[in-house]
């Protein structure tokens, strides 16, 4: 069996660029992905013993489906207009899910696994921060919409008063951004030459 | 664990799986429904001051005729009321853009001045024709207050097409097809008046 570590890193790309535009939407995320693999991990370790290990697959297809589909419904019912920011992204937490369970994420210690969850979650927010300052010159724009339904609609703290540098918004910006970032982390690595 | 055993739990678990997903569908629909229609109403009644009226426009769209005008066309008009005489009239038209076509809210008064424009939806250049999307608007605030008469018929143009309002730089397209469909709204306005303000008695 191929347990190939880069399928589920090039999951977790996607989101990376995708729904990183803005915090709020990086945050929100990275909240419905923990809740969704909290519960798919748990309900996985209570089925795996009871099924033949060449059915695992198939019942983790079953489990992510439903868990995403219900955890949309209820972000739906919680805060429409994040729903709709979404997108794509909410239901592809259901195919990270799988992936992960193809990959053996849920056979390696806890601790390796919460730290994971963390990185994850930190580089959303970070990518996404960075993302929101630059394109947007706004900070938290939008974050009232994870707080529930019926809330004004919070534009953030206004830092440029021009908007910012629209391509940062966007995909390509993105990963340009994504780009400049891990060049930096390497230059940070790289051992000073001794002179 | 046998492979009888395995197969029901997998079963089992798609119909478990396909019934809480139903259930919860069932129970949430009528919910986001009435936040989907909320969000939409504030979205459309935000031309006018919310004190001004009473009634529910969005309920009850206005049977419109002769929906074809000169350069844009009519989709929907609503009609906006306090204590029974009407308010104002929101006229939804569809005109050509540059790179689509474009949607505008428009709020007429019952005297025939222009309340607001409102862009809906539009599909044009980002950061040239798409700032008519942004709200609220400085340009289309210049619309605000102008009718029929004011300027007059030959005035409702750009200022490089002898008229009165300056256009939207680098834009010039999308300026013009909203000042065109701002005047057909208001022609359309003048020509029915009376089916759209509804009663005569509180002339």
């Amino acid at each position: 069996m191929n347990r190939s570590p880069l399928l589920p890193s090039t999951l977790m790309l996607t989101p990376l660029i995708g729904i990183t535009d803005t915090l709020m939407n990086a945050l929100g995320l990275w909240l419905l992905f923990i809740l969704v693999i909290t519960a798919f991990s748990l309900s996985m370790a209570l089925l795996r013993p009871r099924v033949l290990p060449s059915t695992h697959l198939l019942a983790g297809v079953l489990l992510a489906a439903t868990w995403t589909s219900c955890a949309e419904l209820v972000t739906q019912i919680w805060s429409l207009p994040w729903h709709q920011h979404l997108g794509i992204y909410a239901g592809l937490i259901a195919l990270q899910c799988v992936v992960l369970e193809h990959a053996g994420f849920f056979h390696r210690a806890r601790v390796e696994r919460l730290q994971l969850g963390a990185l994850f979650g930190g580089l959303l927010a970070g990518v996404g921060l960075l993302r929101e300052l630059i394109g947007n010159g706004t900070l938290g724009r939008h974050l009232s919409w994870l707080a529930g339904a019926g809330q004004t609609d919070w534009q953030g703290w206004l830092l440029t008063a021009d908007g910012g540098l629209r391509l940062a918004t966007l995909a390509p910006g993105g990963f340009i951004l994504l780009g400049l970032l891990l060049a930096a982390w390497q230059a940070w690595q790289r051992p000073q030459p001794s002179h | 664990m046998s492979r009888a055993t395995s197969i029901a739990m997998l079963v089992l678990l798609a119909g478990l799986g396909i019934g809480l997903t139903w259930l919860v569908h069932n129970s949430s629909a009528p919910r986001i429904a009435a936040e989907q229609r909320l969000i939409d109403s504030r979205n459309l009644l935000d031309l006018l001051t919310p004190d001004s009226y009473d009634n529910q426009p969005l309920e009850q769209p206005l049977a419109l005729e002769n929906m074809t005008l000169e350069n844009s066309t009519l989709l929907t008009g609503y009609r906006a009321s306090k204590s029974g005489q009407t308010v104002a009239v929101l006229l939804r038209t569809q005109a050509l853009g540059y790179a689509g076509t474009l949607e505008l809210l428009i709020a007429i008064d019952a005297s025939g001045r222009l309340i607001g424009v409102k862009t809906l939806k539009q599909s044009e250049t980002p950061g040239l024709g798409a700032r008519i999307a942004d709200w609220p608007n400085i340009w289309l605030q210049v619309f605000s207050g102008k009718s029929r008469t004011d300027p007059a018929d030959a005035g409702w143009a750009l200022k490089k097409d002898q008229g009165q309002f300056d256009q939207i730089a680098g834009a010039t397209i999308t300026s013009r097809a909203v000042i065109n469909a701002t005047h057909d709204a208001l022609r359309y306005f003048d020509e029915h008046r009376q089916a759209l303000l509804g009663s005569p008695s509180h002339e």
